[in-house]
């Protein structure tokens, strides 16, 4: 049964390698964004409130920036538009006969996936890094709870992502939902403004949605404005929504594949 | 009567073929209220994000923060325009994939015209009306002096602006004659360098400066033509000191070359065309 979950990672890889055009470029507009972040927050954090009211000056705010390419850039091909493609044309119908969890088949094809992601973007950071000039390497202790927060990101975000593509059960279109999607998570991960510079109430929001761990939590570890037992009780919030998004997509699942009407023969 | 009619039946037309797409759009009333829920968070997404910064500082190079939104706002309403009335401009590298072009190209009505309005993007809609609330509400804070001639050039300034983001989606589509691929990948990554133009350009390095406003003008959707309307001057662009003004007037100019650039690639792109198989 593994051996059928290990095929799927393969298969996703390789379906995303066959179709690399679309994903470089897809990588090409996440620069351009991560580049007029940089120059905004450079102007910006010139002003010293800026600084005062983030707690972190420029060469950390280079490393915030990043890594909200990063987990921007994980999972964020392939799994959704292609599962919505086949709940749209009928196609799910031949995924539901498969002897195979449906959900534990396509996280298999994120992972897959993830990883050749993870690999191009730290890849594009490090040329970005030589660009802009260095930044602060965080401590040992940090390194590593940043790394495991990294690591959850990729359940985090496949339920995400993976939900909005179960809306197309419900709808035609899936841009809208996608692009909703991405707006939502945009504003409440952190990936646009840190959350800190929020107002009081709308931080309260960000806090109990899980949007925040995307972006925010593991970027807080990295620069070390939260440790030791703040940042594992952070991560313990961060694994506990990728458990409970998980458990709610499969209740999704559940009515959604009551609904399904598959047209034609 | 003859030149009438060249002129008006292709418009006459244009509007009947746009009338059924939205009629198509209509019939699934949950993809139209998505598309719109969509176009409304990304606005306020972008609202939410300028208030936020300029919640701490007055002004980003001085540019204050009414005046920002007119920069950030006019994208929306030129890529709102771009959506709601010539989305079939994006579905170009489909039909070229799928050789579904041959179609139009049998039928007496000039091919750039049909790919053009071949769908609709009811997202466009909700993009125009939130961008132009923003652009309305900003021109209510500014306290600029209205003169008739400030409004006219206003005016021509914002269809220039809204021209020039239309003629770059064609050139940039057109793309799709000699990528074979049925997506638009390139198109849409260039749509996102557009981005960088929401924001006054004067942040960004000179290289990158440089390149919005001449390689691929995104600035005149945006930055130019706020600028002209805001009478802003002292532009420094490699230590060389630029009339900012004098470029937003030429926006009508660049808009005249984009769209010019759009036909043009399109047809040079069309010779090459050869169907897909069977």
């Amino acid at each position: 049964m593994r051996r059928a979950y290990v095929m799927h990672a393969k298969l996703g890889l390789q379906q995303m390698l066959a179709y690399r055009a679309g994903f470089f470029l897809g990588l090409l507009g996440n620069l351009f964004f991560l580049l007029s972040m940089f120059y905004l927050w450079r102007v910006l954090l010139k002003n010293p409130r800026f600084t005062h009211a983030l707690g972190w000056d420029w060469s950390q705010m280079k490393a915030y920036l990043l890594i909200g390419f990063i987990t921007g850039i994980l999972v964020s091909t392939f799994t959704d538009y292609t599962m919505a493609n086949r709940i749209r044309t009928g196609d799910v119908a031949l995924d539901l006969a498969r002897p195979i969890d449906y959900q534990k088949a396509r996280f298999s094809e994120t992972l897959g996936v993830a990883l050749f992601e993870f690999c191009t973007a730290v890849s594009v950071c490090a040329i970005v890094v030589a660009v802009f000039g260095g930044m602060q390497p965080p401590t040992l202790q940090a390194g590593l709870l940043f790394t495991v927060s990294l690591l959850l990101v990729v359940p985090l975000k496949f339920g995400i992502v993976y939900m909005s593509g179960l809306v197309c059960f419900w709808t035609t279109n899936y841009l809208g939902v996608s692009w909703s999607r991405q707006a939502i998570v945009n504003i409440m991960s952190g990936a646009l403004v840190p959350i800190v510079l929020f107002p009081v109430w709308l931080q309260g929001v960000a806090n109990v949605l899980p949007f925040q761990a995307i972006v925010w939590t593991p970027a807080r570890i990295y620069l070390g404005t939260i440790h030791g037992t703040e940042a594992v009780m952070w991560l313990a919030i961060e694994a506990a929504w990728g458990v409970g998004l998980w458990i709610l997509a499969r209740l999704m699942w559940k009515v959604a594949v009551r609904k399904l009407v598959i047209q034609g023969g | 009567m003859v030149v009438a009619s060249r002129i008006g039946r292709p418009i006459v037309l244009y509007a009947r073929c746009l009338a059924v797409q939205i009629k198509a759009v209509l019939e699934y009333q949950a993809d139209f209220w998505i598309l719109m829920m969509a176009s409304v968070l990304m606005n306020l997404v972008g609202f939410v994000f300028l208030w936020t910064i300029f919640s701490k500082i007055p002004d980003v190079d001085g540019w204050t923060f009414w005046q920002v939104v007119v920069i950030y706002a006019l994208v929306f309403v030129a890529e709102g325009v771009g959506s709601l009335f010539f989305e079939g401009t994006w579905n170009l590298a489909f039909l070229v994939n799928r050789g579904e072009l041959d179609f139009m190209l049998l039928r007496p009505v000039s091919p750039i015209s049909q790919v053009m309005n071949c769908a609709v993007g009811i997202n466009g809609l909700g993009n125009l009306l939130l961008g132009g609330t923003l652009i309305g509400l900003s021109l209510s804070h500014l306290h600029i002096h209205w003169t008739l001639g400030r409004v006219a050039l206003a005016l021509l300034l914002l269809v220039s602006a809204i021209a020039t983001k239309i003629g770059l989606n064609l050139a940039t589509n057109a793309s799709a004659f000699w990528i074979q691929s049925p997506f638009s990948g390139f198109a849409f990554s260039m749509h996102q360098l557009g981005d960088l133009a929401r924001y006054p350009i004067t942040i960004y390095a000179s290289a990158v400066q440089a390149l919005i406003t001449v390689a691929v003008p995104f600035a005149f959707i945006s930055f130019f033509p706020a600028a002209a309307v805001f009478s802003k001057n002292g532009w420094r662009l490699g230590g060389v000191e630029l009339p900012l003004r004098w470029f937003g007037l030429a926006t009508p100019l660049v808009a005249v070359y984009c769209c010019w650039m759009g036909v043009f690639l399109f047809r040079r792109g069309l010779r090459r065309y050869e169907s897909a198989g069977n």
